[in-house]
């Protein structure tokens, strides 16, 4: 366990041993009342806000135009008013996020950025636009192959075309050097998650899945800069703790927002040691060329600054919505094999027919490598059921049995 | 509400010749790979008059999951699907497919592996996760085209993208299977397309009649040659007919529900397990005199191909296809059918294996009484799945809605 030293980003080591424990009582706080520090960023700093729910989103687009980003996450709470808009068979996920909106627990947005992610998502955003959710609503047709140059080119100009539009919508004109600090400030941020999630897979940093979990919510719902910040603290003054004798697994999925369903999950003695989320693992590794952006139109390997945000973009590890998937079970095992998982957790939302119709070439591909996978369905609410603490304890004691060490 | 004695619709004497169409299509299918010929699996979004072009025999598991459904075979073909790790939560087309894929059972035993495979994204997510698991059972070349949703049109740098991946796949295409597009076939292909999309409009247009000529389970089991068979002569000539027929109906004043009294439109696939039901409601003096599945192959959609430039003409109507537009697209359809057909009710059939149809629904409904004053009615079911319809609720729901019908006209 280190302390105080730089972190591998660079990240001068400042404060002192308090100020690890301060910072992630932050992130704790963050995670559970996000909004909160929604409405505290835009009292402290006066800007407007744009939220999005598709971490193919660039944040970068909407700090661009000055804009404070808010990825929507996933409240979790029992509350099914989205059902006077919304068939029963949308992911509840998605329903969630229509839920917020129509609680008007969303009225600090200014305006809302949908992709189609999913066939969900997409209905959610017809209900969104039709019944005027936020001031401003705006849909980006984003690419679904992620691996070709033309692909990169389209989703460039689409950025650009949307961000024409933003301009006008909220009178707030783009501009390319804000451009091109939130790319790097971005890049910093993703950066030091991607540090936090090595030292932890490494068991140089023993935080638990649920605390990790709370600091990517954190990533997305903070300004950049405060977030690298205390997220540098912790980094350099962890809290003292140890992962104990819980059994390590990698969490997949696509967004898991619920902190408190992850404790529940360790609380059957699972240790959520690494992950394979549309929010973790596959997000932070984005990192946009930002020495083009500097340079300006043209120069480089990339067209324009836009270009270069489109390919960040589209190269990540994929989710099961993007065409080729084939790389997402490369990147899986690499995480099991980097943070010497026993196996892997698969949380499937209900309804996601992407994730669902993964799951079993995703087993076959550990099976294949030897690594043990357990799937569990839920819809992303409370803190888990009784029923889900039995059949995980029943998979952590399989595991044990079966004696597989990797 | 009552019913009204023996009074199920008569049958289209096309739908006889329907059989035999169908029939010779699978015939081929399996002659083409008896005989070593390339084939290529398509989604309904994919044209099939580029593969008619190129000597690439096209087949579409939509059309052979919904036979499979019609036979009622999806439960036992689902079971097997499941078996393999594939939720019961999927739609109802994949799993009854993939059940066919991993065991050979079916009403025409194993299907023949195709070459290639070509996905594109205009109808929905599903689509490609279905295609990706053949892919992977059998170790099949797959293409996906990509056609990013928009709002109504695809117009500007959405369509020049579109069009790249048309271009991209034709020539994928060509080296996987080793045929060539021939642009002059292609064209040919487009002109028999355009003949045979505008009798199917006349015949769309003739359901306009009072009393309406057909019923929805005659135009729904004509699904198939429009899906299909684009771009053939036998497709030309059998639209024909079917024009013919239901033309001289219409002439002669023939009522496909005899004392028709309720004129509804259905939105979204029909249950093809239980296509009865449409007979059924007939029997209430019910007839869905329009649809809004078939106009995704009449001029609303799909307009007229460009023979002249097909390849960016065929990218405008798969950007901007049936399931690729947002709800306004949709609503302005709505409203116009409900117009021209003078609907006194739509029912909206909430299919749970069909998520970019369904999920629009319920504001679709509310949208289109403020809009057009015409009240809509939930129904939820399924495509395939009989498991996921109770009709007896159904129906109830259906009564219950007649008589709100009946209330506003009182």
């Amino acid at each position: 366990m280190s302390g105080g030293s730089n972190s591998a980003s660079g990240s001068p080591a400042t404060g002192s041993p308090a100020s690890g424990v301060r910072a992630l009582a932050r992130f704790r706080a963050v995670a559970a009342d996000p909004l909160a520090e929604l409405a505290a960023a835009k009292e402290r700093t006066g800007l407007m806000a744009v939220g999005y729910f598709d971490s193919y989103l660039p944040e970068e687009l909407i700090m661009a135009h000055g804009v404070l980003p808010y990825r929507v996450a996933v409240t979790g709470r029992e509350d099914l008013r989205s059902g006077e808009f919304i068939q029963g068979f949308a992911c509840p996920a998605s329903r969630d996020l229509l839920d917020q909106a129509l609680r008007g627990d969303l009225v600090l947005l200014d305006g809302a950025l949908f992709t189609r992610y999913c066939d969900s998502l997409r209905g959610v955003f017809a209900v969104w636009d039709s019944e005027k959710l936020t001031p401003y609503v705006d849909f980006v047709r984003y690419p679904t192959v992620t691996n070709t140059v033309s692909a990169v080119k389209y989703l460039a100009a689409e950025l650009r075309e949307v961000s024409a539009r933003m301009a006008k919508a909220l009178d707030a004109p783009a501009d390319e050097r804000r451009l091109l600090e939130a790319a790097a400030a971005c890049n910093r941020k993703r950066a030091l998650v991607a540090e936090l999630a090595a030292r932890r897979a490494s068991r140089d940093l023993a935080l638990s899945g649920a605390d990790y979990l709370a600091v990517l919510v954190a990533a997305t719902t903070m300004t950049p800069d405060e977030f690298t910040s205390e997220l540098s603290a912790l980094l350099a003054w962890p809290p003292p703790g140890e992962p104990g004798d819980a059994l390590p697994v990698v969490l997949s999925g696509t967004t898991f927002d619920n902190v408190s369903l992850a404790a529940s999950i360790e609380a059957a003695g699972l240790y959520l040691i690494a992950d394979d989320l549309a929010t973790g693992s596959r997000w932070y590794g984005v990192n946009v060329e930002t020495a083009t952006l500097a340079a300006g139109e043209g120069s480089g390997m990339y067209a324009d600054p836009w270009e270069a945000l489109a390919h960040a973009y589209l190269t990540r590890p994929p989710c099961s919505v993007k065409e080729p998937s084939s790389p997402r079970a490369d990147h899986l095992i690499s995480q099991v094999r980097r943070s010497r998982a026993a196996g892997v957790l698969f949380y499937l939302t209900k309804f996601c027919d992407s994730e669902q119709a993964e799951w079993p070439y995703l087993r076959d591909r550990l099976a294949a490598e030897g690594i043990p996978a357990f799937m569990v369905e839920g819809e992303q609410k409370g803190a888990g059921s009784g029923g889900l603490q039995t059949r995980l304890e029943a998979f952590r004691e399989q595991i044990e049995m079966s004696g597989d060490e990797l | 509400m009552t019913t009204r004695g023996d009074t199920r619709p008569t049958r289209l004497e096309a739908t006889e010749s329907l059989k035999s169409l169908i029939k010779t299509y699978y015939d081929d299918l399996f002659r083409a790979a008896a005989e070593g010929r390339p084939s290529v699996w398509l989604n309904v979004g994919v044209p099939c008059e580029f593969f008619y072009a190129m000597d690439v025999f096209p087949f579409y598991p939509e059309n052979y999951g919904a036979a499979c459904g019609a036979m009622k075979l999806t439960p036992k073909l689902s079971a097997i699907a499941e078996a393999h790790g594939f939720s019961a939560d999927l739609c109802s087309y994949i799993r009854t497919t993939l059940g066919t894929v991993f065991s050979g059972e079916g009403p025409y035993g194993q299907l023949p592996r195709p070459t290639v495979q070509v996905s594109a994204m205009n109808s929905c997510v599903a689509i490609m996760v279905w295609w990706r698991a053949v892919e992977r059972h059998w170790g099949i070349p797959t293409f996906v085209l990509d056609t990013p949703l928009v709002r109504e049109d695809s117009t500007g740098i959405n369509l020049d993208y579109v069009e790249s991946e048309v271009l991209r796949m034709l020539s994928w295409v060509e080296e996987g299977t080793g045929r060539t597009m021939d642009m002059e076939r292609l064209r040919e292909v487009v002109r028999l397309s355009n003949e045979g999309k505008d009798l199917w409009a006349e015949v769309l247009d003739l359901r306009r009649a009072r009393p309406c000529p057909i019923t929805a389970a005659d135009i729904f089991t004509h699904m198939f040659p429009m899906v299909a068979l684009r771009g053939t002569p036998h497709y030309v000539s059998h639209l024909r007919a079917l024009r013919d027929e239901v033309k001289a109906r219409v002439d002669e004043g023939f009522a496909a529900v005899p004392d028709e009294r309720y004129r509804l439109l259905w939105d979204n696939l029909p249950p093809w397990f239980d296509l009865r039901i449409f007979g059924d409601l007939a029997q209430r003096g019910v007839n869905f005199v329009i649809d809004t599945y078939t106009q995704a192959w009449g001029p609303r959609y799909m307009g007229t191909i460009d023979a002249d430039n097909p390849v960016r003409s065929f990218a405008g109507y798969m950007g901007a296809g049936f399931l690729n537009v947002q709800i306004g697209k949709r609503l302005e359809l709505l409203t116009e059918l409900v117009r021209d057909y003078e609907v006194d009710g739509v029912v909206f059939h909430s299919d749970r294996s069909c998520k970019p149809f369904s999920l629009v629904q319920v504001e679709l409904r509310n949208q289109l009484l403020e809009r057009a004053g015409v009240p809509g009615v939930l129904l939820e079911g399924d495509h395939n799945d009989p498991n996921l319809f109770d009709r007896e609720r159904a129906m109830g729901r259906l009564d219950s809605f007649l008589e709100v019908i009946d209330s506003g006209r009182a």
